[in-house]
């Protein structure tokens, strides 16, 4: 036998338990708390004079959890309930700026609002009425919408400040638990109160940064501070570019000679959950014409180059006071850009292009203002009437808007703010925007009508082409053939260019409702083929601009012979340059019978540049002349379900574990002092230890 | 350290210490010097360096009074001004609260 000693039995005894542990695991908070895991939060955006959305306390805002049913319904939440602060749960078809307000000004008793999207309203805008007013055109009587409201519906939602936080829930699972656990323990029972325990809801979003743009760039530079803490980011995106000819990109400033028709789209759309973006009418629509009238306009330019230049632009960060076209002008005016400011020739801008049924007109807009100078009239008439006489033979026409009616926003706006230049932006509005969803989440594949069959598969769908798709690429068809007789293209040609209905409605699938296809997955590259998640591609930035960069280069590059290798390293070769051009790497198509895709390498003239506003280069935080909108960092999005208990049940808890503790200090005391007494047990001899 | 067993001088160099570096923009050996010598400057039975001992303490009281008066004030304000100082308070500030102004 052996002898077991004190020691080893130790050992024993720690490896036993150590076995134990490693084989079950029961954790006591998975039992409190539900996790609420598809979650997009309301953040907070600041600016050179404000700060907007939504912040919650920093250790998260609880509530009891009421599900709103009806406006009326408002007045136990804010007045009537016995437990305050709730947190309210709303549908979509009560997530109204009224009902907003009221919780607003009721904030002690709200502790947060929980959006659920369902069935979008009949209309509804969260943008302001005149969006963008500050960074435009500067006009001195027609500023600010004086005479045209571009966004009536707009109640300006996205612009105001709440101190409670706002989420919208994604999924419908954790929507239903939720209202499980309101019917099973929140409801009123007869008009008196429900009983404890209730169900609450925490929501964790607190915001770093505070009070404007120039505060929180400042808290951020802090110099002395021995871990600078990043409190908040400059909103900014990508700009996508790409010339017809291709100039030197490292020779900036003017070009001799060189004229350059701009064809310029937004690429961004925002709603009020920043990160529920969809943009369909919005800026969808708009670029995926002018995607589409590049890829037309190839071949023809390649035959017979026309005698000026043409450069597409797809502006990004648009929707925050014009952050991409600011940045490209300010580098035109600063000589950071291959061209400048004197060697635009005119401008042609693709708005919102949502074509209702075949016949129907797209207006184009035009500045009064810089008209007034002939010259620049002169050259908008030319090219209002190349836009005309693009549309011989095609189901639609173009209208020109009121000769006294100023432009809508857009990015025009910016390079009339620098110089007359002639332009016209074209849309589907005459006067205000025609666009019910205007910048709001219900702005999606529904709204343009890009409805499919339903018995096709999603590479089926992805195939087909929808009415919406048909009416685009007939715009697309203009576009092209205006472009090209604008940049003084051989007129016989004209009718060869032709956009193809097939690229528009893959685009349009691809970007508003699943951008997870083949066709997406066979333009990008190996290494950004996880850019493309299972959701629209337009709530991500960076998987934005990277598509469109893809995306254009695979319509206007060409495709070459060089391997992955050379693709990398193309100067080594005799007539490549990555001066000129940029060579991608692309996946390409998985060919019928084998499972390994076709990679190969494109040569393009596309250019994806980081766009930021020149404000943060100029350390200018309260410029009025540039965008100064940035997003507030935060440490961490949850939000979670739980019950909780009565308040008298948590102070008699605390009062119970109080007691206790004050008992066995006094019960300590009175044994220490009577230790004699207690403990008078037979005294061992003292050993002499020291 | 027990004051019981030090002779009568050496307990009269160390609050002359304890007072004297507290000029040296040391509040807290004043708040000491008084909280250890109180009792033997004014309970303990008279004996000759009682007298100086007992100035010691008083004047360590009447410099710690001042600067909890100073500093009291001086912080009531900052905690109540700093978000309204704006770039001031943030440039006098070692960590700034994130989130609230």
């Amino acid at each position: 036998m052996w002898k077991i000693d004190l020691e080893s039995s130790k050992w024993v005894t720690f490896i036993v338990f150590w076995l134990f542990k490693n084989v079950s695991c029961n954790s006591v908070a998975q039992k409190i708390y539900v996790e609420l895991n598809n979650t997009v939060p309301c953040v907070r955006l600041l600016n050179a004079t404000h700060q907007i959305g939504c912040q919650s306390s920093i250790s998260g805002d609880t509530g009891v959890i009421h599900v709103l049913e009806s406006e009326a319904d408002l007045e136990w939440p804010l007045s009537k309930g016995p437990n305050p602060p709730y947190m309210v749960l709303l549908e979509s078809s009560l997530f109204t700026k009224s009902i907003m307000m009221k919780m607003k000004n009721a904030s002690s008793r709200v502790a947060g609002v929980v959006v659920v999207p369902k069935t979008s309203p009949r209309e509804f805008s969260p943008h302001t009425t005149c969006p963008n007013e500050n960074t435009g055109r500067r006009i001195s009587n027609l500023a600010h919408c004086n005479q045209t409201v571009w966004n009536p519906r707009g109640n300006g939602l996205s612009y105001e400040e709440f101190d409670f936080p706002v989420f919208s829930l994604k999924e419908d699972n954790e929507t239903e638990v939720i209202k499980q656990c309101y019917f099973d323990h929140n409801r009123v029972v007869n008009g008196s109160g429900p009983q404890y325990p209730l169900c609450a809801m925490q929501l964790f979003s607190h915001m770093f940064a505070v009070t404007d743009t120039a505060t929180c760039m400042r808290r951020s530079n802090i110099d002395f501070s021995s871990s600078p803490v990043m409190v908040c980011d400059p909103l900014g995106g990508y700009n996508v570019w790409a010339f017809i000819r291709p100039y030197n990109s490292t020779a900036f400033g003017h070009k001799e000679n060189e004229s350059v028709v701009i064809a310029a789209a937004r690429l961004d759309s925002r709603a009020f959950f920043l990160q529920d973006s969809t943009g369909a009418e919005g800026s969808v629509s708009g670029f995926v014409t002018l995607l589409a009238a590049a890829q037309a306009l190839r071949q023809a330019t390649q035959e017979a180059p026309p005698t000026r230049n043409i450069l597409f632009a797809f502006f990004h960060g648009e929707v925050f006071d014009y952050i991409g076209s600011s940045r490209m002008v300010y580098n035109m005016k600063n000589n950071k850009f291959v061209i400048d400011l004197d060697n635009v020739h005119s401008i042609l801008e693709i708005g919102q292009v949502k074509t209702l049924r075949s016949g129907s007109n797209l207006f184009l807009h035009s500045d009064p203002v810089s008209r007034r100078n002939n010259t620049v009239d002169d050259e908008v008439t030319n090219l209002v009437n190349n836009l005309h006489s693009s549309t011989a033979g095609l189901n639609f026409s173009f209208v020109e808007s009121g000769f006294s009616q100023p432009l809508p926003p857009s990015s025009f706006q910016r390079f009339l703010r620098a110089r007359a230049i002639p332009g016209i932006v074209l849309a589907d509005h005459q006067t205000a925007f025609n666009n019910r969803y205007y910048e709001s989440f219900y702005d999606n594949a529904a709204h343009l009508n890009l409805t499919y069959p339903s018995n096709l598969s999603p590479e089926e769908q992805l195939e087909f082409v929808t009415d919406t798709a048909k009416s685009l690429t007939e715009v697309a068809t203009a576009v092209a053939r205006a472009l090209f007789k604008q940049a003084g293209g051989n007129d016989s040609q004209v009718n060869n260019i032709n956009a193809d209905p097939k690229t528009v409605t893959q685009m349009l699938y691809g970007f508003l409702v699943r951008s997870n296809n083949s066709w997406f997955q066979a333009v990008m590259a190996p290494e950004l083929k996880d850019v493309l998640r299972e959701h629209s591609a337009t709530t991500d930035a960076n998987a934005l601009t990277y598509l469109v960069q893809y995306l254009l280069a695979n319509l206007t590059g060409t495709a070459t012979n060089l391997t992955q290798s050379q693709c990398k390293k193309p100067d080594e070769l005799p007539n490549e340059s990555t001066y000129v051009y940029s060579y991608l790497w692309v996946q390409g198509m998985v060919p019928p019978n084998s499972t390994q895709r076709e990679s190969f390498c494109v040569r393009t003239a596309v250019r994806r540049v980081m766009a930021v506003s020149p404000a943060f280069d100029l350390g200018d935080y309260v410029s009025k002349e540039y965008s100064t909108w940035t997003e507030s960092q935060r440490k961490f999005i949850k939000a979670r379900i739980f019950l909780v208990a009565s308040r008298d049940l948590e102070m008699m808890t605390l009062g119970v574990g109080v007691a206790v503790l004050f008992t066995s200090l006094l019960v300590t005391y009175f044994v220490s002092t009577k230790a004699d007494v207690l403990f008078s047990a037979v005294r061992e001899p003292a050993n002499a230890a020291y | 350290m027990n004051l019981e067993r030090l002779p009568n001088e050496e307990k009269l160099t160390l609050c002359r210490k304890y007072y004297l570096g507290g000029f040296a923009f040391l509040p807290f050996l004043w708040l000491v010097n008084v909280v250890w010598f109180f009792k033997e400057a004014f309970v303990k039975p008279t004996y000759t360096e009682q007298l100086q001992i007992k100035t010691y303490v008083k004047r360590s009281g009447l410099g710690l009074l001042l600067w909890v008066a100073v500093l009291t004030t001086w912080i009531t304000i900052f905690q109540h001004f700093r978000a309204e100082w704006g770039e001031v308070g943030d440039y006098l500030s070692f960590t700034i609260p994130l989130g609230i102004p």
